[in-house]
């Protein structure tokens, strides 16, 4: 299913993973070994984000915040974004970053 | 800020290193039966950078949630691994053996004048 | 006598607390309200995810790293500081002494423990 986010222009990798951080199934252009070590950081990336997330809400005690749904990292020419359990890599030169992110959210609904 | 000779002579330091706002690594030493590279150092001045900032999330939250002072600003960060500590501030780090690490005298020469 | 309950008792200690990895369970003694104790519980979880996080990109692309896996961490302010090791934090007064003796304790009680999970 998943799979269908690489028709999507400038996306060059989809990965699902588990709660522990280990790869469900990834498509693109990384090899096993890289997918799971993207898998591995998207989840400790996750999980990063998550506790940041709470520790803002628990200062501010405003609400929306907690549990984050995703986040984005962008470099020069890659962006990562990850929303629930996926994570995809896309070039920033191709890849629209408001439709990734709404597609990743659809897809990990699924 | 203490210069890298001060930071040398730490008890069990086999790297002591400086770097700019962001992390980039800008100057070292390593001891000569260590096998740390500056790719490393690197490294770990960003873990520093990293560490501080969000230290400084919580330091200000805390302070603003609950009336109690003494965390901010922050004046340093370590990562404890198993045998090795990192010790470091805004601009200058040391890596020290646990069983020898003197982590308070580690934070005043990281905080001396340099 | 749990490892935090140890150094609640320790000279220049503030409180000393543990928390779960997952969960928002906590236990904790020490001059530390409720609140405060659960929101140190938060904080120190939240560091703790992202130096094992750091760990693991450090070690990930060299042999020999001094840092395969963090234990603790600890974090420095003007009058206070926080050392953490494993799920165990303790609050400190700078002192002369006080930290060093805290971390040489957690590290013989704590360097052992089980990796996160």
């Amino acid at each position: 299913m998943i799979r269908q986010l690489l028709a999507l222009d400038g996306v060059l990798v989809i990965c699902h993973f588990r709660d522990d951080g280990a790869l469900v199934e990834g498509y693109g252009m990384l090899g096993e070994d890289m997918m799971e070590r993207l898998a591995k950081f998207a989840h400790d990336y996750k999980r990063m984000v998550q506790g940041n997330t709470d520790q803002f809400s628990m200062f501010t005690g405003l609400p929306g915040w907690a549990p984050p749904r995703g986040w984005n990292v962008r470099g020069a020419q890659c962006t990562v974004c990850s929303v629930g359990n996926l994570v995809c890599f896309i070039d920033n030169a191709e890849a629209s970053l408001n439709e990734v992110m709404r597609e990743l959210t659809c897809a990990s609904q699924y | 800020m203490s210069s890298l000779d001060t930071l040398k002579s730490l008890e069990g330091v086999s790297a002591a290193f400086e770097f700019s706002d962001t992390g980039e690594l800008t100057n070292h030493w390593v001891a000569p039966d260590s096998n740390l590279t500056p790719e490393t150092l690197d490294l770990l001045a960003h873990v520093f950078v990293a560490n501080i900032a969000i230290a400084t999330l919580q330091a200000r939250g805390w302070e603003t949630t609950t009336g109690q002072g003494g965390f901010y600003p922050i004046q340093g960060f370590t990562l404890v691994g198993f045998e090795w500590s990192t010790v470091g501030n805004g601009r200058q780090g040391v890596v020290l053996r646990n069983d020898v690490a003197d982590f308070e005298a580690a934070y005043a020469a990281l905080d001396g004048p340099g | 006598m749990s490892v935090y309950s140890e150094l609640a008792v320790m000279e220049g200690v503030i409180a000393a607390g543990e928390y779960a990895y997952r969960g928002d369970r906590y236990n904790f003694k020490g001059q530390l309200s409720e609140e405060m104790a659960r929101m140190a519980s938060i904080m120190c979880r939240a560091t703790t995810m992202s130096t094992h996080m750091q760990a693991d990109i450090l070690c990930a692309n060299s042999d020999n790293c001094p840092f395969e896996s963090a234990h603790g961490w600890i974090v420095m302010g003007p009058q206070f500081t926080v050392c953490v090791m494993a799920n165990v934090f303790c609050f400190v007064q700078n002192e002369p002494g006080v930290l060093n003796r805290i971390f040489e304790r957690m590290r013989d009680k704590l360097m052992d423990a089980d990796e996160m999970v």
